[in-house]
């Protein structure tokens, strides 16, 4: 990026500045005109000077063009006009003015919008650049870059620059030619007053942006304290269980609360700074006129001017300091933005950037990484300057699988990284298949090598996108062209990629798979390789299908339900479930869940928040219900206040069991009292909510509060049609009804299939609903398919939502389905615990046949099951064994064999 | 039944009966009712002790599992409390309690119920002395049933 912001943005946008610049000249005799038209309306129209000397009619519409006398003062007629009369003249000139008034709001809309949409274009182009930058963050940069930090600059010290760029060239220039016009006509009235005006414009233009250098500088300072507070602020929030476990949190509010000090004094400063700024440019600004009076007067008094001109002048200065102050605040606005533009650029600094490779060329460009590994003299240093390998010399035939191990430090590691073209220091030469490692295009090391490290990385979204993300290289098929135009020539302008996310961009040829489906097998069953098979089965049961993506599943879904409900009453176990019925409360169900008798998909609709929602509370008040769950809710309320009240707040009990938090109790104690109160003083509209808002979680056989009889009950089944009329009425599609034949899309599958709920009273109720589900999908054989549906699960911000092992399931096998040449495991199998990590290594060894696969052990326990293992000793020299002699031969027998 | 009822049954349990009725009612409140059908066991022998009940109707026996067959050595009423040894004493279930009627029970967790002994010490009073009663009542039987003092 440009060091300078204004050569930024002319280099980007000078075609669109110099049109919008050309649109605003075009505009100005318009402008004019509305300026003049008034005049003219009153004077000729109103006034009837157009009538002087008994005309009976005017020109109206004439064109001419008078040259001043100093260009021999001729005049050129370009239109007669029309002639007509007082009033049609009064009319033709308003509307002439209606329209001028007109004319002007388009050209005003249309800079506007140019101006704003140069704004977002160069915002975007640089949000745009600055990613890829970061994309491009060096190793050692990273880890001193916060990614909050970063976050913070492209989305939030970039948005200013944009509001700006529109205005950078075209407003001094617009403002500079209108201050300039105004001091010219001053200086022809009286050279001495113009003289006047110019120096206290000159004092403002000189002493005032000298005085915002200081404001500038603590501009600077706040931008970096607030960078740094952002960058806090998600560091504790990442590390809060650090917090909690040592309650810090005291230390860690002095912490922010000392940054918000600091920030505030920044501010308060610049506070200042600013108004004083302010009070002295109003000064220099009021100060004119009094030169004008004192010495205009003066002059005026001794005849030098005569008072017209003084007037004149007066008017005329008047015309000089809004656009001067305009001016002067672009000029604060640039240079407010030149720092922001400054500290942003300086945080992308060329030094901390890897070199940029070009992608296209590299595009076509693929090799085997099949052959022969030499290495030569390979020296690599840790962080100490001690030499962790040391002049080691290999020669190995890929494929291979090769076990990498050392006697003492990370050696292994750091070797597999190298392999693995993972940015290591090192000296000497490392060659596979007689290229040279580092001259390997970075797209051959995407697609041939694949590194898997002790810290699984995942990105929010599914199982599935986290496997499949090594696939996702270059877009497969293109998307629609049509509806692509807009979108490409915006990102043709603003330098943005031509890729949409919305083609295919799943690699499907290097994974070997001939379908989405057959991939999608595929992993199901190496993850069951990895042993997570059944949390794969779980979370396809609380997972939802979509009906119309597999069609198939769900109406077999629909067939299990059946079954199993066959199932449940020929057992005599029917009492154990309680079905949705249409026409019947469902006991085990809680209230809401009877009322809307869906699945929400909104939040308006899910939790307490449908107690407020407006379409469910009319519904309730049309089944005239409102009033009974209120009072069922006081009721709950005074139960939980007189049984929670003597525990202490924050006690588990409380999360547990009770339908209010902790520190809710009291707030429902003082709503009870308001309730026995009438009038003023009384239960308010958001009391009567809150309330209402208890009994939704309300289940008679569970809560046993002895709230709901059978008519109530009843009433609640009339209120549910309501709320089904309701809602459809209003159009509402946030929640999809349970239908008794077809397959919720918003429910789990697990609830899909039960199509009910079970009755908790029974002993063992749940274990034994399990098993015959279990039984059930076995029978039907839809576990493949709900095992597909688990691919689905979401793995939260950072997997946070996975257990460790399978997070490292996820890692891992996203490189193995795209069936790298050369697979470096490092750490990877750390998570799994011994015994499965063994079953992953044979899961490992048989999908990379015929390929190669490095594995740093971190014991030698099953060094026999690779064909060469390289060992690096505490001096930094590599042995290397091949499978003959490691199987059977005594360790110090074979250390000794390789090191001849 | 209700909660109020329950409170009640909760009532007539020796080792509750000097509670006071609100933390009876977070008791009740905070524990499950249950349903057994005649034959179905409330836990066996040798599992691990995860709650007590108290039995709100029917009735249950206590069954040892002795190499020679199982040996009935209890019965069970109406507002008797049984597991709470296992979940104080945090050992395996010593015994199999199976329902001979269909009966329900009110169901306190274990975690629940150590968590409220340790918040009202007026519920741990009550436990301690119903032990050391139990406790009594034993040696008053091992004394009558020995022939002389050791």
């Amino acid at each position: 990026m440009d060091k300078s912001l204004f050569r930024y943005i002319w280099r980007h946008s000078k075609r669109d500045q110099l049109i919008i610049f050309m649109v605003v000249i075009a505009s100005l005799p318009f402008y004019y005109m509305s300026l003049d038209l008034p005049r003219k309306i009153v004077n000729e129209a109103i006034q009837g000077r157009a009538f002087e000397q008994g005309r009976q009619t005017a020109k109206f519409l004439d064109i001419s063009i008078s040259l001043p006398a100093w260009l021999g003062g001729h005049r050129f007629d370009f239109f007669e006009g029309f002639e007509v009369g007082r009033l049609h003249l009064l009319f033709g000139l308003s509307f002439l003015f209606l329209f001028f008034v007109l004319v002007n709001g388009a050209f005003k809309y249309w800079i506007n919008v140019a101006k704003g949409a140069l704004g977002e274009r160069m915002m975007r182009r640089m949000r745009f650049e600055l990613f890829s930058l970061a994309l491009r963050f060096t190793p050692e940069t990273l880890r001193t870059v916060k990614s909050s930090e970063a976050a913070t600059i492209i989305k939030d010290e970039v948005e200013p620059i944009g509001g700006f760029i529109g205005d950078a060239f075209v407003q001094p220039v617009f403002l500079g030619t209108q201050a300039a016009t105004a001091l010219l006509f001053i200086l022809m009235q009286s050279v001495w007053l113009g003289l006047i005006a110019a120096a206290v414009v000159g004092v403002q233009l000189v002493v005032i942006p000298r005085m915002r250098r200081e404001l500038l500088r603590l501009g600077r300072m706040r931008q970096i304290a607030s960078r740094r507070l952002a960058g806090r602020i998600s560091e504790v929030i990442d590390g809060m269980e650090a917090v909690h476990v040592h309650q810090t949190a005291r230390w860690e509010r002095a912490e922010i609360g000392h940054r918000l000090y600091e920030l505030f004094d920044i501010r308060f400063r610049i506070y200042k700074r600013k108004f004083i700024v302010k009070f002295l440019n109003n000064l220099l600004a009021q100060l004119t006129p009094f030169f004008f009076y004192a010495f205009g007067g003066y002059f005026a008094l001794q005849g030098r001017l005569d008072i017209g001109q003084l007037v004149a002048v007066i008017a005329a200065y008047r015309e000089l300091p809004p656009p001067l102050k305009e001016l002067i605040d672009w000029d604060q606005q640039r240079l407010d933005v030149q720092v922001k533009y400054d500290q942003v650029v300086a945080y992308f600094a060329a030094e901390k950037l890897l070199a940029e490779h070009a992608e296209e060329e590299a595009e076509a460009q693929d090799m085997e990484l099949v052959g022969p590994l030499e290495v030569r003299h390979l020296t690599i240093l840790d962080a100490h300057g001690s030499a962790l390998i040391a002049g080691a010399d290999l020669d190995l035939r890929l494929p291979a699988r090769i076990g990498v191990a050392a006697e003492t430090g990370n050696a292994a590691s750091v070797f597999a990284r190298l392999i693995a073209r993972r940015p290591v220091e090192f000296s000497g030469e490392v060659r596979i298949a007689g290229h040279d490692l580092t001259e390997i295009p970075a797209s051959v090391v995407g697609r041939r090598i694949a590194y898997a490290g002790v810290e699984p990385i995942l990105f929010p979204g599914s199982i599935r996108d986290n496997i499949l993300y090594g696939l996702r290289q270059r877009p497969m098929t293109s998307a629609e062209q049509s509806e692509l135009d807009r979108r490409l020539q915006e990102a043709k302008r603003t330098g943005n990629p031509l890729d949409t996310p919305e083609a295919d961009w799943i690699d499907l040829s290097r994974s070997g798979a001939a379908s989405r489906e057959e991939l999608d097998d595929r992993i199901v069953e190496l993850l069951g390789r990895i042993g997570l098979r059944d949390d794969l089965y779980r979370f396809g049961l609380g997972g939802t299908i979509n009906p119309e993506r597999h069609p198939e599943l769900a109406e077999r879904l629909v067939e299990a339900r059946e079954r199993l409900h066959r199932r449940l009453e020929e057992e005599g176990l029917s009492e154990l479930v309680e079905f949705f019925d249409p026409d019947r409360y469902n006991q085990h169900a809680t209230v809401a869940e009877n009322l809307l008798f869906g699945v929400p998909t909104s939040q308006s609709l899910t939790g307490r928040a449908l107690a407020g929602d407006i379409h469910f509370r009319e519904a309730l008040d049309r089944a005239e219900l409102t009033q009974d769950l209120v009072a069922m809710g006081a009721r709950i309320a005074e139960t939980m206040v007189d049984i929670f009240k003597g525990l202490p707040l924050g006690h588990p009990l409380f999360d547990q069991f009770s339908f209010v938090h902790a520190d809710e109790l009291g707030e429902f104690e003082k709503i009870l009292k308001r309730l026995g109160m009438s009038g003023r003083g009384g239960a308010t509209r958001e009391d009567r909510e809150r309330l209402l808002a208890l009994t939704l979680p309300y289940v008679e056989p569970r809560h046993r509060l002895g709230l709901l009889d059978e008519a109530m009950m009843e009433r609640l089944l009339a209120g549910r049609a309501q709320v089904r009329e309701i809602l459809f009425r209003h159009g509402r599609n946030d929640v999809r009804f349970y239908e008794p034949d077809s397959l919720n899309p918003a429910a789990t599958v697990r609830d899909n299939l039960l199509f009910g709920r079970v009755n908790d009273r029974i002993a063992d109720a749940r274990e034994r609903v399990r098993l015959i589900g279990a039984e059930i999908i076995e029978e039907m054989s839809l576990r493949a398919g709900i095992e597909r549906v688990g691919l689905d699960h979401q793995v939260g911000p950072a997997g946070r939502l996975l257990t460790s092992p399978q997070r490292a399931a996820v890692n891992l096998l996203r490189c193995v389905v795209k069936r790298p040449d050369i697979l470096v495991v490092d750490g990877a199998l750390a998570a799994f615990g011994e015994s499965r990590a063994d079953a992953v290594l044979d899961m490992l060894t048989d999908e990379t046949a015929g390929r190669t696969l490095l594995v740093v052990l971190s014991n030698e326990r099953r060094a026999d099951m690779f064909d060469v293992l390289v060992r690096f000793s505490a001096g930094g020299g590599a042995e290397v064994r091949r499978r003959e002699a490691a199987g059977s031969v005594p360790r110090d027998e074979a250390a000794s064999a390789a090191a001849e | 039944m209700t909660l109020d009822s329950e409170v009640l049954s909760l009532r007539q349990v020796p080792m509750f009966r000097d509670i006071d009725p609100s933390r009876l009612k977070l008791l009740a409140f905070t524990s499950e009712r249950i349903h057994f059908a005649k034959g179905q066991r409330f836990f066996s022998q040798g599992d691990a002790a995860d709650a007590a009940y108290v039995i709100l109707d029917g009735c249950a026996e206590v069954v040892l599992d002795n190499p020679g067959g199982p040996v009935k050595v209890a019965e069970l009423g109406r507002n008797d409390l049984v597991g709470e040894m296992g979940i104080l004493s945090d050992s395996p279930r010593s015994a199999t309690v199976i329902a001979t009627e269909p009966s329900s029970a009110l169901r306190i967790d274990k975690r629940v119920f150590l968590e409220l002994l340790s918040q009202f010490p007026q519920m741990s009073i009550a436990v301690m002395r119903e032990l050391a009663n139990r406790l009594e009542r034993t040696n008053a039987q091992l004394l009558s049933r020995s022939p002389r003092p050791v």
